[in-house]
């Protein structure tokens, strides 16, 4: 039995020892502490710890430890690492992957260049670094030869502009790669992302399985990615994917690699960016439109194929395409803020499961996710027959993916889905950097919470409903039955069921219910069916509604705000020494921020800021003896 | 009875909406909610609310819509649940005459807490008063059940474990400012709850002091300074999440009856009582149609059906409680005063609660009657009435004259609720016959037309005061109820009351 080492975590991992376990392959995972009980070591045959995924000779000790015979490196930690090829080759360990010197070569911009300009294949016109920069047809973009992911590139649009932009492109490419040297080229100002994947075995046969377009991206993240590309006509897409193979072919590559272009919108022309030298994050979707003779292709079971010597068992005229395929990238990150990375506990997690989506995800519910890694927690891929039906298809897999404990970016992805850009293939690279995607309404959302909420609370079996003649109805005497009202955050939203109908703030709804069971509720709002799914506790209501995660706080009583406020005079509690004072006079203080700190009765007490705000005096030195009440701080609230 | 029950809920929406708009609208500008509305967010989601008296002070101190007019009193009492607890809430409402107290103020305050003391009961006070209405002083400062006997009643119910919780949301003047201060728990509103003993005019009166309300007696003085309430609260809805949390800290209530038998609904739907009653109270019917809806799965096991055939009794099931019914259908002639007074000890002695459906017009009269000792078995009904440890529930629900009302368990008979239908009459004698009694005992009556003259007012007197609105706004009742509801209410009190163990029955002398 063979035996394949994953050095990789997360969904990679998974979907590849799905592959590798259906070809009979013993499979091996590798993995830290942090994901010591991650699906991905439970899902493989053995584990193995290591104190990094990017630690080599860690990696490399696994796999000789496992008795594997190849390595699988995923995409991203070490599959583009030139060394971890050389150190396994070393050990008599195969990479699934192409050769050390390939990587060497595809991995510097400056040199796959080269190797595209010698395959015929158009790439962005540049400038010699020893003209004069007057004489650059403007924008050009500035970039670091051995860069990646956005570092180290400028953008600039004018020649006053240009030395600052080439310092800095160069100082950050230096801290980042370790290696200053900067290409300048044309700038595109409107392109669309085309990248071909391509297959190459150990026979000298080059294959592509046709192109993906990535063009919907954030600052150089993939966002949604789709096969086929939808704007391009058939000539440029065989232009394009003989370009691909040619480049693939001039390098002598090997296994699964993608060839990335830059098509200029104005022009239709298209110019070679990169190679990326493994298997991508988006490969499900051109798994999803290729059929081989008719039938799936599985890239994984071609990498295995290819990296056991055996040559690719069909020729290019059996690639055919079939349909279109959108992937959806889901990320712990909240999207409509400043996108910023969430980390905590998943409660519950739904994933889609229709005909025509896949699904490729690691995420369960009560899983820890932290910021150590990246934050893809799950794809989406929905396939339809033409790009409308694929993209109704990821909209309605969308609506059905609910992720609670922690904030992603469903609503985002689902907002943009189905939004009338994407839908006209408008957006292009630069889109998502210069236009904001609105923030859903949380109107339905807070329906359902409140909804729900009282759904529950006035069933006979809660803590507070009654049963009998005491059935929580709302029955009042020779009256209608009261709405009931629900204290959501700020907000209170007024449940009327008699009526069926529920207000907050002066919007109205009619609210039926259809059914509700195992978290997921479904109501018809204003006679539009919808649903979402949720997670009522005491403290906090939880609702997924288009994908979008809501999260009310309900007020504890208790807390803060009863005692906070008030009066911002600080008194000694008890008669005791001043151990620290903080502040002076004048001094902005924010809510919570500790002023002094006093010892009395063998206890150190902060003496906290009750608000934000300015300090207007202060009473006391560290040192002094005060007696019990006497002021030591006052402190003057910022106007709000 | 459809038009009567739609009258009843016209009136009821109308007193609800408490005092005149500008009232109103003045209340909420304040970020103050309404005493209604502060109900609702007490209680529990959908928690239904046993309300008592709306209609009390209905007519008496003006008309409806008037400007003296004093809807439910001023003053929100009923039975709810919070934090999963039946509890007895006392809310003022501010926008009736600044919820000071008039007589009828002070009758609903302490019949509330009547019935937290009968059934065990923690009392909320939300408190948003002015104190006693000062024109009125002596019909409401002075006796024995006026608005000392509020602060009394506070301290012998703390005294008897029954949680005392008040949540100053207003002003909480002079005698009020006892309500928070003789309170277990109390909770006050920043900015909007004031209590002071005088407030600034009687300072500045009696001592020359000039303060500010807020200075004097505010929420902020009261939590940090004087102790004399215990949470400070930012607003309405925050004060209200504080008592329903601090209902939820108290020891849990276990009930002493439980329902014996799942709940099983009435054969006919509650509506159809509308036309098996006839609304003229003299047209007779068979009670037991009455009883066939109010009961579960509309089995009632009937008790000496071939004796005394005027009064009905025997047993039944209510939401799973068990009851005993007795229920006229007819006068009362010796045998069904012997049948009631016989059924009434069984359910002392089985300790099985008393629901009690009056329509009576009396005790049969006549020489007949009298020589065999009619009074003397009447006697027997009233002992076992007077004498009855179990729970007493009564319902009007059509006449209720003479002895009958005493027989039947009247208001003096301290059954635990009574209820009036709006179809119900009641006064010692009916009005013609008063007026015939009085025109008899007059010498100088002298032809048809005078006798006439001078019984139509006695008539006109008897049927306004005969009416459920005249008893209902004098508290001689629990409230008017849609006759629909019965079932409905029978078994929220039933559950309510069923917190207090009963004691063992003793009776008074039966006069054989």
């Amino acid at each position: 039995m063979k035996t394949l080492l994953i050095a990789n975590r997360g969904e990679i991992a998974l979907r590849v020892m799905r592959t590798a376990r259906r070809l009979g392959w013993r499979t091996v995972a590798i993995h830290t502490d942090l994901d010591a009980d991650a699906p991905h070591v439970r899902a493989a045959d053995a584990a193995v710890r290591v104190a990094s995924y990017l630690d080599i000779d860690a990696v490399v000790a696994a796999a000789r430890e496992s008795g594997a015979g190849h390595v699988h490196p995923g995409y991203g930690f070490l599959s583009e690492r030139a060394p971890f090829a050389r150190a396994l080759a070393e050990a008599g360990i195969t990479l699934v992957g192409p050769s050390a010197d390939v990587m060497d070569e595809m991995g510097r911009k400056d040199a796959a260049r080269e190797v595209a300009v010698a395959a015929g294949v158009p790439v962005v016109p540049s400038y010699s670094l020893t003209d004069d920069a007057t004489t650059y047809a403007y924008p050009v973009l500035v970039k670091a030869a051995a860069g990646g992911g956005g570092k180290g590139m400028r953008v600039v649009r004018d020649a006053g502009d240009y030395a600052e932009a080439f310092a800095s492109a160069q100082r950050e490419a230096r801290s980042a790669f370790g290696d200053d040297t900067i290409l300048v080229e044309k700038y595109v100002e409107s392109g669309r992302h085309i990248e071909v994947q391509v297959m190459g075995d150990t026979h000298g046969t080059v294959l592509h399985f046709f192109e993906r377009d990535c063009s919907t991206q954030r600052r150089h993240q993939k966002v949604l990615e789709e096969a086929p590309a939808p704007t391009i006509d058939d000539d440029q897409r065989a232009a394009i994917t003989a370009s691909a193979v040619a480049l693939a072919q001039q390098c002598g590559y090997t296994g699964a690699g993608t060839v990335e272009f830059l098509l200029d919108n104005s022009t239709g022309a298209f110019y070679f960016l990169e190679m990326n030298t493994r298997l991508q994050v988006e490969h499900p979707v051109t798994e999803e439109v290729v059929r081989v003779a008719g039938g799936h292709v599985d890239l994984v079971e071609l990498q295995l194929l290819v990296a056991t010597g055996e040559p690719l068992p069909f020729d290019q005229g059996a690639v055919t395409l079939e349909g279109h395929a959108i992937e959806a990238r889901v990320y712990a990150e909240d999207s409509f803020h400043g996108f910023l990375p969430q980390a905590g506990r998943t409660s519950i997690v739904r994933w889609p499961a229709s005909d025509g989506i896949r699904v490729d995800h690691a995420l369960e519910p009560g899983q820890e996710v932290s910021t150590s890694y990246d934050p893809m927690l799950g794809k989406v891929i929905a396939w339809g027959t033409d790009r409308e039906a694929a993209r109704a298809a990821l909209v309605g897999a969308l609506d059905e993916t609910a992720i609670l404990g922690i904030t992603t970016n469903t609503g985002f992805l689902r907002a943009l889905a189905a939004s009338d850009e994407f839908r006209d293939t408008t957006i292009d690279t630069a889109w998502l950097d210069d236009h904001e995607v609105p923030e859903p309404d949380p109107d339905v959302a807070r329906v359902f919470g409140a909804w729900t909420e009282v759904l529950l609370d006035t069933r006979p079996d809660s803590r507070q409903g009654g049963s009998g003649p005491w059935l929580a109805d709302g029955w009042r005497m020779g009256a209608d039955p009261a709405p009931d009202t629900v204290v959501l955050g700020d907000d209170l939203v007024v449940v009327d069921r008699h009526r069926a109908r529920v207000s907050h703030a002066g919007h109205l709804h009619d609210v039926r219910l259809v059914s509700a069971a195992d978290h997921t509720v479904h109501l018809l709002v204003d006679g539009r069916a919808e649903h979402a799914v949720l997670d009522v506790q005491r403290d906090v209501v939880e609702v997924v509604h288009r994908g979008q995660r809501w999260s009310w706080v309900r007020p504890d009583p208790f807390g803060d705000r009863g005692t906070a406020a008030g009066d911002g005079t600080l008194l000694a509690p008890m008669p005791g020494t001043v151990l620290a004072v903080n502040v002076v006079a004048g001094q902005e203080v924010t809510e919570g921020e500790t002023l002094g700190v006093m010892e009395a009765m063998k206890m150190e007490l902060a003496l906290k800021a009750p608000f934000a705000g300015t300090v207007t005096s202060v009473g006391a030195g560290a040192g002094d003896l005060v007696k019990l009440g006497a002021t030591l701080f006052v402190v003057e609230a910022a106007d709000v | 009875m459809r038009e009567l029950v739609d009258d009843l809920r016209a009136r009821l929406a109308r007193v609800r909406q408490g005092g005149s708009e500008r009232a109103r609208q003045k209340h909420t500008d304040r970020g103050k909610l309404l005493a209604r509305d502060r109900v609702d967010l007490l209680l529990d989601p959908g928690s239904p609310f046993l309300e008592l008296a709306p209609l009390a002070a209905h007519g008496m101190y003006g008309a409806d819509g008037d400007d003296h007019a004093v809807p439910s009193a001023g003053i929100v009492t009923g039975i709810g649940r919070v934090s999963g607890r039946a509890c007895v809430v006392v809310a003022n409402d501010a926008t009736v005459k600044g919820g000071t107290y008039y007589p009828m103020t002070v009758k609903k305050h302490l019949r509330a807490q009547t019935v937290a003391a009968e059934n065990h009961l923690p009392c909320i006070y939300l408190v948003d008063s002015g104190g006693a209405f000062l024109p009125m002083q002596d019909e409401v400062f002075p006796d024995r059940e006026h608005f000392g006997r509020i602060f009394f009643n506070q301290a012998n119910l703390s005294a008897a474990g029954i949680p005392q919780i008040a949540s100053v949301m207003g002003s909480c003047t002079a005698g009020g400012a006892y309500v928070p201060a003789m309170s277990d728990e109390t909770v006050i509103v920043r900015d909007q709850g004031t209590i002071f003993l005088g407030g600034p005019p009687l300072v500045k009166a009696a001592t020359g002091e000039v303060v500010t309300a807020e200075d004097l007696g505010g929420g902020d003085v009261h939590a940090r300074t004087s102790g004399v309430v215990d949470h400070l609260a930012e607003d309405d809805a925050h004060a209200l999440a504080i008592v329903r949390s601090i209902v939820d800290t108290l020891p849990a209530a276990r009930p002493a009856r439980e329902p014996a038998a799942e709940v099983e609904e009435p054969h006919e739907p509650p509506e159809s009582v509308y036309d098996v009653v006839p609304t003229d109270t003299r047209t007779p019917y068979d009670v037991r149609e009455v009883i066939r809806r109010v009961v579960d799965g509309s089995r009632f096991h009937e008790f000496k059906k071939l004796y005394g055939d005027t009064l009905v009794c025997g047993f039944a099931r209510i939401f799973g409680y068990e009851v005993g019914i007795v229920a006229n259908n007819g006068i009362l002639f010796s045998e069904s005063a012997l049948k009631g007074a016989h059924f009434i000890e069984l359910c002392n002695q089985r300790k099985i609660p008393l629901v009690f459906l009056q329509n009576i017009t009396g005790f049969m009269v006549g020489r007949e009657y009298e020589n065999k000792g009619i009074a003397r078995d009447g006697a027997k009904l009233v002992t076992a009435v007077a004498c009855s440890v179990v729970p007493k529930f009564t319902v009007v629900i059509g006449g209720s004259f003479g002895a009958g009302n005493y027989g039947m368990c009247g208001r003096a008979y301290d059954p635990r609720f009574l209820w009036m239908w709006p179809n119900a009459r009641i006064s010692v004698m009916g009005g013609e016959q008063a007026a015939s009694v009085l025109a008899t005992v007059r010498t100088d009556l002298e032809d048809e037309a005078a006798v006439e003259a001078f019984k139509a007012p006695i008539r006109d007197q008897y049927e306004t005061q005969g009416s459920p609105y005249y008893a209902s706004a004098r508290l001689w009742d629990d409230g008017i109820i849609d006759p629909a509801d019965t079932r409905r209410v029978l078994g929220m009190a039933l559950a309510a009351t069923s917190y207090v163990p009963i004691p063992e029955p003793s009776y008074g002398i039966f006069r054989m």
